[in-house]
Parts: structure tokens; C-alpha cells; sequence
């Protein structure tokens, strides 16, 4: 019987990762934190969500929104929709660095576009927390 | 360049990214991922023909 030389079974430990790193990560990088994980077919399609999602939404000239208040109602639609807006990383800093500014214009176009943009965000934060999950034992 | 996507489009394609995740980050193996992902999305395009047609009989 031939012997298989196995190489780092045992006596390389596993690296250790902070879950906080890989939750920045995972959320400047939609699927990121995943591709550090070596889980890299999971992180391409977090990417590829995201990115698409958020993109299509960018060229529907969805406006962002912005963390201003009012009544109880428009200050909570505001806030939640900067955070999901947010929760995309890179792909809104950059954007909004690039100089994206779309008016709140009347149309559905727009409207669908904006609600594309938070679906991006929250869609990142299913892979943050799936990433979360991964580096701290909860999940294979 | 300006997309204007209707309706339908947008929801087809937001049922399409969120199976896609939900089966990625819910499922242990591909087949269950590939299968949950299909099942989301089946769920999702029955939710978005029946309220349709909710909202249609509800409008008249």
C-alpha cells in the first residue's frame, strides 16, 4: 500500500481570524469575508448579488437616502434606508465619493432604482452575517 | 445610460439575487443551496402573482 504524505494535517494550526476583521470585510467587500474564509464560490455569488443588485439600481438613478428626520415615520424611513444604503460598503462610499448625487424625482423608475440601492445593503448583511457565523464556529 | 425596468422586471429580479443569497447563506451543501434557492424563488413568484391579482380583484 502506498503511503499518502499529508502535509499540515495536524501540526498546522488553522489561522486565527478576528470575526470583527472579517465583518469589515465582509461589508466594504460584498463577499469578502467570505473569500478570506476560503469560501470562495459562496463569496462570488454575495458579490455578484450585491454588486448587480446595486448597480442596476445606480442606473435606474434610484436617489440615496439621506439621514435627516421629520415625523416619527419619515425619520424612520430615512435612517433605515441610509443604513441599508450603507450596508453595501465600498460600493456606496465610492459611489457617493464619485460624486452620485441623484434628486428624490417623481417616478417609479426612481423609486424602484432607491429601493434596489437598500436591497443591495441588506442583501451584504445576510453575507456579513452568514461570514459572522462562519469564523466563530456557529456554521460550517 | 438609464435603465427603466418595470415592475415585473424589478421584482423578477430582486426574487432572482435574494434566493440566490438566501440559498447561500442558509444551506449546509450545493444541492440543498441550489434547491433552497429554487424554492425561494418559486415563493417568491407566487407572492408576487397573487398579490397581484389581490390588489387587482381589491381595485377592481
Amino acid at each position: 500500500m502506498m503511503a499518502i504524505a499529508t502535509s499540515g494535517d495536524t501540526s498546522v494550526p488553522a489561522p486565527v481570524r478576528s470575526p470583527w476583521l472579517i465583518a469589515i470585510i465582509a461589508w466594504l467587500i460584498p463577499g469578502g469575508g467570505h473569500f478570506l474564509l476560503s469560501r470562495r464560490g459562496r463569496g462570488a455569488v454575495i458579490f455578484g448579488a450585491v454588486l448587480v443588485t446595486f448597480l442596476i439600481g445606480i442606473l435606474m438613478r434610484g436617489p440615496m437616502f439621506q439621514p435627516h428626520g421629520g415625523d416619527l415615520l419619515t425619520t424612520a424611513i430615512q435612517w433605515g434606508g441610509f443604513f441599508g444604503d450603507l450596508a453595501s460598503g465600498l460600493l456606496y462610499l465610492l459611489t457617493v465619493w464619485l460624486g452620485y448625487a441623484q434628486p428624490d424625482a417623481a417616478g417609479h423608475v426612481h423609486d424602484y432604482g432607491s429601493k434596489l440601492i437598500v436591497a443591495a445593503g441588506l442583501l451584504n448583511i445576510l453575507g456579513i452575517v452568514d461570514a459572522w457565523e462562519i469564523v466563530t464556529g456557529k456554521k460550517d | 445610460m438609464k435603465l427603466n425596468l418595470t415592475h415585473f422586471e424589478v421584482s423578477i429580479l430582486f426574487a432572482l439575487v435574494s434566493s440566490a443569497v438566501l440559498g447561500v447563506v442558509t444551506k449546509k451543501t450545493d444541492h440543498e443551496r441550489l434547491r433552497y434557492g429554487l424554492q425561494c424563488f418559486a415563493y417568491f413568484i407566487v407572492a408576487l402573482f397573487g398579490i397581484g391579482w389581490v390588489m387587482h380583484f381589491l381595485h377592481g
